[in-house]
Formats: C-alpha cells, sequence, structure tokens
C-alpha cells in the first residue's frame, strides 16, 4: 500500500477554530488542512480537543469562531439540514464502536444511506455489496452485525462510509476496540480504501501505531495544535 | 449490606444517562398500575359493604314457620326520575334482634322508615301512606347509596298473592341481586382488564431493565454471577416499584371522593365503602413490586445467560408459527360453555383468548416485519420493518395493552343493550364506561412508557445515523411506523377476535341494540390512534434529545 504524501488540491480545511463548552474550552484556535488522497492523524490527551476538532470539521458542531472549508463551500456557515445533507453526500464516518444498526445485516447497513439519498433498494444494495466484496466480505452481505467479529464489524462500518464516495472521511478512534493485530488491518483498510478513491481521511486516535500509518499527526493539546504539522511517515 | 444490594441502590440514585427518563417511566406506570389494582380490590370490597347493608331486603331463604319477618319489595314508581324502591315488612315473631340496618326500631304495623333522599320530598309522598311525618329516617348504615330512594313500611301481613320473601334475620350475609349480578360483571372487567394491567407491569419493568441491560451484561462480563445481576436489577426494580406503589395508593386515596361518584349499582357511594384496608395497603404494597421485580427479571433472563449476546446486539431467535395455536382454546371454550355456564369457566375462557393475544401478538409483528422488510424500498419501511422481525416481543410490549385494549373493545360491543328503565343494563353501560376508562388508562401509561423506552434503546445508533448524514425526520418517522404498524397490523385484527370470543359466549348473537356498538368500536380505533400519536411524539422528544450531539 502506497502511504506517500499526496501533493494534490486542499479539500477540507479549519482556519481559527474556537469552540467553548460553557466555560471549557474545546478548540482554541486551531488551524488545519487535509488534501485530497492524504490521511491525517489528530492525536493528543484525552479531553484535549481532538473529537471536538472532528465535530467541528465534519459539521456536526459548528464553531465559535473560525471557519471551515469543503472544498469550496463554507460550512461552518451553512444551517442544520445542509450540513446534514453535506454529511450524507460528501463525508463518511467510522466510529469507535462501529455504531452499526443491529437489526439490518452487513449490505443494509451499507445501502442505508444511499436508500436515504433516494437511490432505489435494488441498486443501493447492489453498490454496497460490491463495496462489501472489496473490504473482504463478500460472504458475510447478509450477515448481522452481532454475527460478526470486531473486525468484519468495523470493515462494514468503513464500507458504509465509502460507499457514497464521500471527499473526507472521518474516523474516530475507528481501532479502539480491536486488538492490535486486527486493527491495523482496519486502520491499513480504511486508509488504503479512502486514499486510493481521491478521499481524504482524518483520523482521531490515541494509538501511535495507527498515526503511523497515516501520512502526517496533528497534535491537540488544551485545544490547540502544540506541534509543528510533520509527516509521521 | 449486601455489596450487589448497595450497587442496586446507588444505581437508583444515580441512574446514569438515559436512566432517570427510564426509572420514572417505570416508577410512574407502577404508580398507575399501584392505583388500578387498589381500585379493583376496593371496588370490589365496596360492593362487598353495599351488599352487606341490604342483603337482608333479598334474603329469601327462611322457612316461612320460622322465619322473623316476610318483606315485599315493589321498585316500579319513580320520583324526579329516580327509581323508587317501596319495602314492606311484616314481623311474624316478635324477637328480641336488633332492628334492621339502618333504623331505630323494627317497624310495627303503619310505621314508615324513609331514606333522607325521600324525607326532604314526603310532603309530595306522603300521601298513600297515611303519615304527615315519617317514623324515622334510614342511617347510612341501612342504605346502598347516600342518594337512595326507599321507603321501608311496617305492615301487618303480606298477602301470599304478593309472594313474600322469608327473613330469618335482618343481618343476613346474602348478596343483593343487583350486586351479586355487578360483581360477576366485575369478575369479568377484572379479567378483561388483568392483561392490558400485566402488560402495564411489564412494560414499566421493561423499560427501566432495558436501560440496566448493557450495564448488567458488562457486569457478567467482568465477572459477576448470574445471581449477582439478577439481585442487583431485583433491589432497582423493587425500590421504583415499591415508591410507585406508595404513589398509587395515596393517589387512589385522594381520588376516592371522586371515585365515590360513580353511580354504579343504584347510585353514587359512600367513601367509606371504599376507602382501603389496611390489608389492601399491605396487598398493593407486596404485589405490585414482586410482580415488577418479576417482570424485569423475565426481561433480563437474556442478560444473565448471553451477557456477550447483549452486548453485541445479537440476533434473538424467531418466534414459533405454533403460538396461533393458543387463539383457539378461548371461542372454544366460551362457545362450548356459552351464556348459561357458571361463572367460572367463562372467566378462565376469556383470560385464555386474551393470554392468547399476548402470546400471539410478537409473533403477529413479526409476520408483518417480514413483509414490511422484503417489501420496502425506502429507508423508513426498511427499518421499520427490520426492528419489528428482530425484536418482536420488544415492539409489541409498548402497544400490548393497547391492542387487548382492542380485544376487549371487540368483545363488549357485542353486548351492549339499551333499555333506558333497566337497572341491570344501566349498571352495565356504566360498568362498560368504567372499565374502557381503566382500559385506556393503562393503556395511555404502558404506551407512553414504552415509547420512551423504545425511544432511549435507540438513541445511540440514532444519534451515529445523524452524525453520518441521515435526517432526524428518517429516524423519527421509522420510530414511529415501527409503533404504529403493530397497532393497526395486529390490533385491527384483535378488535375482530374480541368480538369473536363475545360472539361465541352469546352462541352467535349481536345482543347490542342501536348504534352502541358502532360506536364503540370506531371510539376505540380513534382512541388508538390519538395515545399512539401522543406517545410517538413523547418519545420523538426523547429520542431527539437522546440522540443530539
Amino acid at each position: 500500500m502506497n502511504f506517500q504524501s499526496p501533493q494534490s488540491q486542499v479539500v477540507l480545511s479549519g482556519h481559527g477554530l474556537v469552540k467553548h463548552y460553557g466555560s471549557v474550552v474545546g478548540l482554541a484556535g486551531v488551524d488545519v488542512a487535509v488534501r485530497s488522497g492524504e490521511a491525517l492523524a489528530v492525536m493528543g490527551p484525552s479531553g484535549n480537543g481532538k473529537t471536538t476538532l472532528l465535530h467541528v470539521l465534519a459539521g456536526i458542531l459548528t464553531p465559535d469562531q473560525g471557519e471551515v472549508w469543503l472544498g469550496g463551500e463554507r460550512v461552518d456557515q451553512l444551517n442544520d439540514a445542509a450540513r446534514t445533507v453535506l454529511r450524507r453526500r460528501r463525508l463518511g464516518f467510522v466510529f469507535q464502536d462501529n455504531q452499526l444498526l443491529a437489526e439490518l445485516p452487513a449490505d443494509e447497513n451499507v445501502a442505508l444511506p444511499l436508500m436515504v439519498d433516494g437511490l432505489s433498494r435494488r441498486e443501493a444494495i447492489g453498490r454496497a455489496r460490491t463495496i462489501l466484496a472489496q473490504v473482504g466480505l463478500a460472504a458475510e452481505v447478509g450477515r448481522r452485525p452481532g454475527e460478526l467479529s470486531g473486525g468484519q464489524a468495523q470493515r462494514v462500518a468503513i464500507a458504509r462510509a465509502l460507499v457514497g464516495e464521500p471527499q473526507v472521511v472521518f474516523a474516530d478512534e475507528p481501532t479502539g476496540a480491536l486488538d492490535a493485530a486486527t486493527g491495523s488491518q482496519v486502520i491499513d483498510l480504511l486508509v488504503g480504501a479512502a486514499t486510493y478513491r481521491g478521499a481524504a481521511v482524518v483520523v482521531v486516535t490515541h494509538d501511535n501505531a495507527v498515526a503511523a500509518r497515516c501520512h502526517r499527526a496533528l497534535h491537540i493539546v488544551d485545544g490547540r495544535v502544540s506541534d509543528a504539522m510533520g509527516a509521521v511517515r | 449490606m449486601n455489596p450487589m444490594t448497595e450497587l442496586g441502590l446507588r444505581f437508583v440514585r444515580r441512574p446514569g444517562p438515559g436512566g432517570r427518563a427510564a426509572n420514572l417511566a417505570a416508577f410512574g406506570a407502577t404508580a398507575v398500575v399501584a392505583l388500578l389494582v387498589t381500585f379493583l380490590i376496593a371496588g370490589s370490597l365496596g360492593l362487598s359493604h353495599r351488599s352487606e347493608r341490604i342483603g337482608w331486603r333479598s334474603a329469601d331463604k327462611a322457612d316461612p314457620t320460622t322465619a322473623i319477618g316476610s318483606l315485599n319489595l315493589d321498585d316500579d314508581q319513580r320520583v324526579d326520575g329516580h327509581r323508587l324502591s317501596v319495602l314492606d315488612l311484616a314481623v311474624l315473631r316478635p324477637s328480641e334482634l336488633a332492628p334492621p340496618p339502618g333504623l331505630d326500631h323494627t317497624p310495627k304495623p303503619g310505621e314508615v322508615f324513609v331514606s333522607p333522599e325521600v324525607a326532604k320530598r314526603w310532603s309530595s309522598l306522603s300521601k298513600p301512606y297515611g303519615a304527615d311525618k315519617p317514623t324515622g329516617v334510614i342511617s347510612d348504615k341501612g342504605l346502598s347509596s347516600p342518594e337512595e330512594f326507599i321507603i321501608i313500611r311496617g305492615v301487618r301481613t303480606i298477602p301470599s298473592d304478593q309472594r313474600p320473601q322469608y327473613v330469618s334475620s335482618w343481618n343476613e350475609k346474602v348478596w343483593d341481586s343487583r350486586m351479586a349480578g355487578l360483581l360477576i360483571a366485575v369478575a369479568f372487567g377484572i379479567i378483561l382488564v388483568l392483561f392490558p394491567i400485566l402488560s402495564l407491569v411489564g412494560q414499566a419493568a421493561g423499560v427501566a431493565a432495558k436501560r440496566r441491560e448493557h450495564r448488567l451484561a458488562a457486569l457478567r462480563l467482568a465477572g459477576a454471577t448470574r445471581t449477582q445481576v439478577l439481585r442487583l436489577s431485583a433491589v432497582e426494580q423493587a425500590v421504583l416499584a415499591a415508591a410507585g406503589a406508595v404513589v398509587g395508593l395515596i393517589g387512589y386515596t385522594a381520588l376516592s371522593p371522586l371515585i365515590a361518584q360513580i353511580p354504579l349499582g343504584g347510585g353514587r357511594w359512600y367513601v367509606g365503602d371504599i376507602t382501603v384496608q389496611w390489608w389492601t395497603v399491605l396487598v398493593v404494597l407486596v404485589a405490585v413490586p414482586i410482580l415488577s421485580v418479576i417482570s424485569a427479571l423475565i426481561g433480563l433472563g437474556r442478560v444473565s445467560i448471553t451477557p456477550l449476546g447483549v452486548v453485541r446486539g445479537q440476533t434473538r431467535k424467531g418466534l414459533s408459527v405454533l403460538r396461533i395455536g393458543l387463539l383457539v382454546i378461548g371461542p372454544v371454550m366460551l362457545a362450548y360453555y356459552g351464556m348459561r355456564a357458571a361463572v367460572l369457566p367463562l372467566l378462565i375462557a376469556v383470560g385464555f383468548a386474551a393470554l392468547a393475544v399476548r402470546v400471539v401478538g410478537p409473533w403477529a409483528v413479526q409476520l408483518v416485519g417480514k413483509a414490511m422488510a422484503k417489501a420496502a424500498n425506502g429507508p423508513v419501511t426498511l427499518l421499520a420493518g427490520r426492528r419489528l422481525v428482530d425484536d418482536p416481543k420488544g415492539a409489541f410490549r409498548p402497544v400490548a395493552a393497547l391492542v387487548l385494549s382492542g380485544f376487549v373493545t371487540g368483545f363488549i360491543s357485542v353486548f351492549m343493550p339499551t333499555g333506558e328503565d333497566d337497572p341491570s343494563f344501566n349498571d352495565l353501560r356504566i360498568g362498560v364506561a368504567l372499565l374502557l376508562s381503566l382500559v385506556f388508562l393503562t393503556v395511555a401509561a404502558s404506551t407512553a412508557a414504552g415509547a420512551v423506552g423504545t425511544a432511549l434503546d435507540q438513541a445511540a445508533p440514532a444519534r451515529a445515523l445523524r452524525r453520518s448524514g441521515v435526517p432526524l425526520s428518517v429516524i423519527e418517522r421509522a420510530a414511529r411506523v415501527a409503533t404504529v404498524v403493530p397497532v393497526v397490523g395486529v390490533g385491527l385484527p384483535v378488535v375482530g377476535f374480541g368480538a369473536l370470543c363475545g360472539l361465541a359466549l352469546s352462541g352467535g348473537k349481536v345482543l347490542t341494540e342501536g348504534s352502541s356498538g358502532v360506536l364503540l368500536l370506531l371510539g376505540q380505533v380513534v382512541a388508538g390512534l390519538v395515545l399512539v400519536t401522543v406517545a410517538g411524539a413523547a418519545g420523538a422528544l426523547v429520542l431527539r434529545k437522546a440522540s443530539a450531539n
């Protein structure tokens, strides 16, 4: 797998991002930029603003100050409905505990965002099965999350994140619930599959091994970038 | 203190995220259950108290040669729209016995005792009795109701052509015929309301238990034994249910002056007749928490046995089609015994039919869910259908009481007689209104608790979906469809099944006259849909809040 830092254009950027929760500082002026096909690891101690940064960049939260740009569009000024559509059509998400719907089989879990976007069930399921095959789960399309291993479930979550061909995939501790070996396979798959499609990846992680699989790492301490951005590899 | 007991008490005090809403729902639902159970017990005892005071008027067991008195009751007259009873009493054997209840002495020929309501109107009623003033006013101890219209007249003899009744004591423990009929109706009412109440108990326990499922599964995975986990849960549920039972009892006591205004069985009630007795308090305080704890433990069986399955959201086993076999037993028993049979077998048959609805309901929900999921072409129907298939028992539980109310309505819609003047028919009409009020109170509490519980269950995946860009409206619509479909898809056929059971009992005859049966059924459908809509709105609020970022 090729992990060389790409030289493509910036797809996602945040400028002077500030976010407070009452008197608690979440972000205290963060600047960040991610290029297409690039994987960025966001690291730092717990409670120092990593997940807040991910949520602000993804349009889940709006910043108190600063700007978020996705492609040529300013995200932080969109209303909630527009940000919802943007997240569905242009972003992908992978959560720590996969957050798959327990009652749906793997293919329907992956197809659901497409169906929400208006695709017919047949077409959505077809695309879901194709991408599930690409992540090595061709034989598990009809299984429910409870019938899959932790690693398999996380692969389904990656397939769900990628099926809409997003510009950026956000992952919050995607290997936090997995053993080291499975975690490595999952992060390789996530970074490899996303960047292969030209998507940027933003991964929040505590794990140096995960960060090592990304092109760059950003350290957040007390809501600020503590370190100059630098290539990890 | 046992560490698990201590931990259980701590969880009640600090229930954690989502736990407060679940505990409140469980507590509120248990309070409603306690109120209803108290009402049913105290109401039945009220019938008995009322009957004890007036039972001697219906007695006709004594041997005429040894009887102390003979009676003749005429209740064909009316005063100001009320039925006036005139009881002629002839003393056959002067005795040292105490006088009849409520009279200061046994009436001698020519003496007239009247109830307070009659006393107020005596000037216009006195003519046929030849007395400017009544001899005495009957006290509360001799009246069925504060507003009873009765005259007790002493006579020398009662002619044999009037078919006198013979009495051997003025305090006979004989059931007044109207009260006895009412008691049988109450017994049927209790059987009909029993399953909605049990559903509410299960729902109340289930809401809180579901909140605990993951926490307890985590404890099991961390090494707690099955017994320890169940003990912890039992302590939590017992505390919530005991608090609910106390509030329910207080609520009943506060409401009893209002309940006494219900004009069932010949007029309003003395509050003392329906006041709770110490042993009723004891029964409610013990039975409601025990039932609640049992329901919670049954609900947690899956956790204690397969904790990993719960944590990973493993698939549940499908429900057997054999369940529908139960549907046959009730109607067949009712048709076999018919209306002339003893009360007990009929009560058992009705109970079986209601039980069948409770047992078959989840299977029917699963069937409907499969059809929905198969036919779905959009995310809402797909999500709702899969939810119904995945956990049909969980999907049916919140609406079980509502579906069972459909059975009750269907059943009684066959027995809605008209006839303004017949006191039994009047009792039946008031009884039906009362029964449906109780059922709908149960249903409202159960459906609301269920909506909150379901919303809390779906909070975590709903949050993930919202973050991924799935609109809240899709998530809410899926939740709404998953609630409404069991009500419509299973509830409506159950109304038909209730009517079928009623027809089986009546031998195929519709005893309902006029449009009252149709109105009842329409009322059921409208009230059911309104309840589901309101509960759905409450659930949507909780889901919106719990799944917010």
